[in-house]
């Protein structure tokens, strides 16, 4: 019997990389990394870890008559290196890439994205792009639907119909406080039949008060920019962090949230432009909770739904930071 | 004696190591307030990581599906399997990778071992390019990013499949050999031994395979990584989509991003559909169907298996094809 210790080197990085990411669900930093929604395939990776590392300790102690341990097949191609022959220089390189993530996760604290990587992805490409949705299908509805692109003259005189605003009103008070939970229920299966996909976006269009759940935040934010005309003059409530672009004016930031598909290098950005006076004073990456109403405006040539908010409160951090998209069940 | 002996020191072992491991770590975790970095590396270093949490689980599998391939199936398998004419080869390499769900990354080791048993290079090829582009997944995401629109999600489909043949076929004109960094040698030896193992024996090896292949190929998908995450952290969207207007040149820009950006093909639709009013929907199939097939991480991977020459005469094929196919049917959008 002979101890290898490049075996056993290798059997401590794959009981590493277990830990790090046990570590990662337990302490609920992997929020900060991966959509929950693939919550599961990455405990599966945990345990794949787990049966290597089991495999890999059968081959800290092996015979010495035979340095490819026990009954290795011997068939394959020599294209990768077992661990047998002796340490290098290329292999220490090699080593140390495979330990860098496992120094960097457990050295480095994990960060939310903010401001600085809002400006890398273009925020308000995006925003743009986004409003511009609802141009197309309002062009496309002119030609194939007449009735429907009637629906905002009638909606916008919603504020003339006192009994229709009562019950608004009176829907607004039992959802009164959304971010209470600091962890929204659905988090972890943020799927709604298509039914009732339907009927939220029914609702939003009837209410005269919106409250920007995180879990309803992308829903209502797609619903808004499609229909912007409808919308006009809503109250809106909504969370998220300060992030300004150098050709804004002094009263204008956006208000917005990364939402997470996958990881969070997929992350893209929602949110709105907002108009506060003394918007020169709240600096990017200040989380607030807003309230105003929307209007439309122009930016740089593009129709924007900007909202103007008229009280707001610095908020901490939250919890949840991201967003997630909503899955609406098709089958 | 020795064979009593022998779990027990294994245990052992695993005990000791489990012991080291979490000395080392309440290490590491004390190192965290000990230095203060800028923001910027924060963010990059947590991006780095999300990337590599995300891709491990597939990796994870593809490297097990690659130790299982090696046990299990023979060099004359493959031989009945694949049809002798290249052109029935290359159509049963793209469909098998059209049926097979696997992202870019999981799919690099289970090919470096199908090609290492004998399956023709452009062969592959065609599984390699299509098993992350095509899949039921990729389908719904695709589909749902667009506001449920088929239209996309059923384009990105067809005309990547097609385009994953044309690449395959390209490279059944130009390559004949395998291609693999370290050529296999020439005729293998008692095969047989394999089969006549018990079942665990196998299982056994199939892991021990797995974890080579691992070690072999997680460091260049670590410095994928680390790459992608930079790009991430340091270099605008907003520059790059700049420099796109028309046609070509903002397909290129959207190639570009899709290759710079390295998102796993489950997830890039969302991305995709944040341009898709300022692009042609060319521009934004370019950045579909480039993506899956070809990102900077994925690039390092594939210097871990196929010799540097290919890798870039394979990269240019697929960047060619990709960009003329989309110029040709832009007519029909």
């Amino acid at each position: 019997m002979r101890f290898y210790f490049q075996q056993a080197f290798r059997a401590a990085i794959l009981l590493t990389f277990v830990i790090f990411i046990v570590k990662l669900h337990y302490t609920g930093d992997i929020l900060k990394l991966i959509n929950p929604k693939y919550d599961l395939l990455s405990k599966i990776g945990a345990i794949i870890f787990l049966v290597l590392f089991i495999a890999q300790i059968q081959r800290v102690w092996s015979p010495k008559n035979e340095s490819h341990g026990h009954n290795h097949d011997h068939n394959h191609d020599h294209n990768h290196d077992h661990g047998y022959s002796p340490i290098n220089v290329k292999k220490l390189l090699s080593y140390s890439i495979i330990i860098l993530p496992l120094f960097v996760g457990f050295a480095i604290p994990l960060t939310s994205l903010d401001a600085s990587i809002a400006a890398k992805k273009g925020t308000m490409l995006t925003l743009t792009n986004n409003a511009l949705n609802g141009v197309g299908r309002e062009e496309s509805l002119t030609d194939n639907n007449l009735e429907i692109t009637e629906q905002p003259d009638i909606e916008s005189d919603d504020n003339a119909e006192p009994l229709l605003e009562e019950q608004n009103e009176n829907t607004d008070d039992s959802s009164a406080d959304p971010y209470d939970n600091p962890e929204d229920p659905n988090l972890y299966s943020n799927t709604i039949s298509q039914e009732e996909f339907k009927r939220v976006v029914e609702e939003l269009k009837s209410s005269s008060s919106i409250v920007m759940t995180d879990e309803l935040y992308s829903t209502y934010y797609e619903a808004i920019n499609m229909d912007m005309g409808e919308f006009e003059g809503k109250e809106i409530t909504l969370n998220g962090f300060v992030y300004k672009e150098e050709d804004f004016t002094e009263d204008q930031f956006v208000l917005g949230r990364f939402i997470i598909t996958h990881c969070v290098a997929d992350a893209g950005i929602i949110g709105f432009l907002t108009e506060v006076d003394d918007a020169s004073s709240i600096t990017e990456d200040t989380w607030m909770e807003a309230k105003g109403t929307i209007h439309i405006e122009d930016y740089k040539g593009a129709k924007l739904p900007v909202i103007k908010i008229s009280e707001w409160k610095e908020i901490g951090e939250p919890k949840q930071t991201y967003l997630y998209p909503l899955s609406i069940k098709i089958l | 004696m020795n064979r009593r002996l022998r779990p027990v020191i294994v245990d052992f072992t695993g005990i000791v190591l489990f012991g080291i491991v979490i000395y080392i770590i309440s290490f590491g975790n004390s190192l965290q307030k000990m230095f203060q970095l800028p923001s910027s590396i924060y963010n990059m270093s947590t991006i780095f990581l999300s990337i590599l949490i995300e891709a491990l689980p597939f990796v994870l599998i593809g490297v097990i599906i690659a130790g299982l391939i090696q046990i299990f199936v023979t060099e004359d398998h493959i031989k009945r399997w694949i049809p002798k004419n290249k052109f029935l080869a290359v159509t049963m390499s793209c469909v098998v990778g059209a049926c097979f769900p696997a992202c870019e990354c999981g799919i690099v080791p289970i090919v470096r071992r199908l090609i290492g048993k004998g399956v023709p290079i452009y062969a592959g090829v065609g599984f390699l390019l299509t098993g992350p582009l095509i899949n039921p997944i990729v389908i719904m995401s695709t589909f749902m990013a667009f506001g449920n629109d088929l239209r996309i999600a059923a384009s990105r489909m067809i005309i990547g499949f097609v385009i994953a043949l044309v690449i395959a076929l390209i490279v059944s004109l130009l390559f004949k050999s395998n291609q693999l960094k370290h050529p296999i040698p020439p005729k293998t030896h008692t095969h047989q031994t394999s089969i006549q193992q018990p079942l665990t024996e196998r299982i056994g090896s199939t892991l021990i395979h797995a974890v080579d292949e691992f070690f072999d190929m997680g460091k260049y998908l670590i410095i994928g990584c680390l790459f992608a995450a930079f790009i991430q952290t340091y270099v605008s969207a907003e520059a790059l989509v700049g420099l796109g207007d028309g046609l070509a040149a903002s397909t290129v820009v959207m190639m570009g991003l899709a290759y710079l950006l390295s998102l796993c093909s489950e997830a890039d639709a969302f991305i995709a559909a944040s341009f898709k009013n300022l692009f042609p929907t060319t521009a934004i199939l370019g950045f579909l169907i480039y993506g899956p097939m070809m990102d900077l991480k994925n690039t390092f991977m594939l210097l871990s298996v196929f010799n540097s020459k290919f890798v870039f005469i394979l990269i240019s094929i697929v960047t060619g094809t990709v960009f003329s196919i989309l110029m040709l049917i832009h007519g029909f959008y």
